[in-house]
């Protein structure tokens, strides 16, 4: 299983990302593995819609868990297009301390709560 | 001829300048394309004689033809079309409009809906040449296709009227839209640091736009003289001035146009018209 993190720099002891349409990285981790590796957020600076434009990259690495921080709308409906699952980041500073807590099932999953209209 | 009337910082006096324009000129009508918030008609509209919608257009996805090949997706600049798994996914109050999905979708899958994003109303005014002003519905992220009716409106009635057009404050799209197409641009600035300062960015627009402009200080007598020296500098004319006046202010906030009320100013904004159609003459 393949998750994501939020992240402002590389590796295990970078700070937890606070956005996740504009987070500066995202840390993939292969739980199978223990493989992880840093992908940058290049569509961060988008003037509108960085939310879906995040869960496409998300979903070009094949990520089935993300976990994440606030959720705008149309992130919210994008990552249920690509049917991935979202967990709350919490108040977990440092991506190893994230990853620790999401191992240990003390994370709290996501469901869905609001939306636009979709067509 | 159309003249954009516009400033850098909001409240320098646009809308003040162009109703007085409006009410001194003759055989003028006047468009207000401060589309996000329209105040022009306050002081010049009379009887609304008509109301028109402005539509926006979205993608809608005809899923059997659809392979799910996510070039629509690739192709769209707004992330307003996003194909996932079994589903391509439409944010209809992303797209632009701009028609490209259609375009590179290989297999003919996509068709355009309508959606209403605002009016434009026109109005019969109190000075008796017709006014007309765009409203953005609330929510609504762009009043760029608004503002470009309006400039169609506009060149329909430039050739034998001189169209004065109050625009949105800044330098962003909207703006840029509302002076695309004009003969001239007066610039409405207060003589304060920051009134100076957010002008500069306005003289940088129009000069890239290659739009002829001059400078109205509104206001002036307040401040410093931070504002003559940069024209001065620059080589940017001041084409009048409207004094700091209580009494200008105070017609203000009745709703008046203050040259109406009082006629000594009339002359400054006839002035004014003078020396911008002497200006065009010598381009």
């Amino acid at each position: 299983m393949i998750i994501s993190i939020c992240s402002k720099k590389e590796g295990m002891d970078s700070l937890v990302d606070e956005r996740f349409g504009r987070s500066e990285n995202f840390t993939i981790i292969d739980l199978d593995t223990g493989d992880f590796k840093t992908v940058e957020n290049t569509g961060k600076n988008e003037a509108s819609g960085a939310g879906g434009n995040a869960v496409k990259l998300l979903a070009s690495h094949k990520v089935d868990v993300a976990i994440v921080p606030h959720l705008g709308p149309k992130a919210e409906i994008a990552m249920e297009g690509f049917e991935i699952k979202t967990v709350s980041q919490g108040d977990y500073k440092t991506v190893g301390e994230l990853l620790e807590a999401y191992k240990a099932g003390k994370l709290e999953v996501i469901t869905k709560k609001k939306g636009l209209t979709r067509v | 001829m159309k003249i954009a009337i516009l400033s850098g910082k909001g409240g320098t006096g646009k809308t003040t300048v162009t109703s007085n324009f409006a009410i001194n000129i003759e055989n003028s009508i006047a468009i207000d394309s401060d589309v996000e918030e329209p105040n022009l008609h306050l002081f010049l509209g009379g009887q609304k004689t008509d109301t028109e919608s402005v539509f926006t257009s979205y993608p809608t996805i005809d899923k059997d033809l659809c392979t799910n090949c996510g070039k629509c997706g690739d192709f769209c600049n707004y992330n307003a079309i996003i194909p996932a798994k079994n589903q391509v996914i439409v944010f209809k109050e992303s797209c632009h409009d701009c028609g490209g999905c259609k375009l590179v979708c290989p297999t003919g899958a996509i068709t355009y809906e309508k959606r209403e994003i605002g009016k434009i109303i026109k109005d019969k005014t109190s000075f008796g040449g017709d006014l007309f002003y765009g409203i953005l519905d609330i929510g609504e992220m762009s009043g760029v296709k608004i503002i470009n009716n309006l400039t169609e409106i506009s060149n329909s009635y430039s050739s034998n009227k001189t169209v004065f057009i109050d625009s949105p404050p800044g330098t962003s799209c909207s703006t840029v839209a509302a002076v695309e197409e004009v003969d001239y641009a007066i610039i409405v600035s207060e003589p304060t640091p920051f009134g100076v300062s957010d002008m500069k960015m306005v003289v940088d627009m129009l000069q890239e736009m290659k739009i002829p402009f001059g400078i109205i200080i509104n206001k002036a007598g307040l401040g410093d003289n931070e504002i003559y020296e940069y024209c001065k500098d620059k080589k940017v004319e001041i084409l009048g001035e409207i004094p700091f006046d209580k009494e200008i202010a105070k017609l203000y906030a009745d709703g008046k146009i203050f040259s109406s009320s009082l006629p000594k100013y009339q002359k400054l904004f006839k002035d004014i018209y003078k020396k911008i159609v002497d200006r065009r003459r010598a381009l």
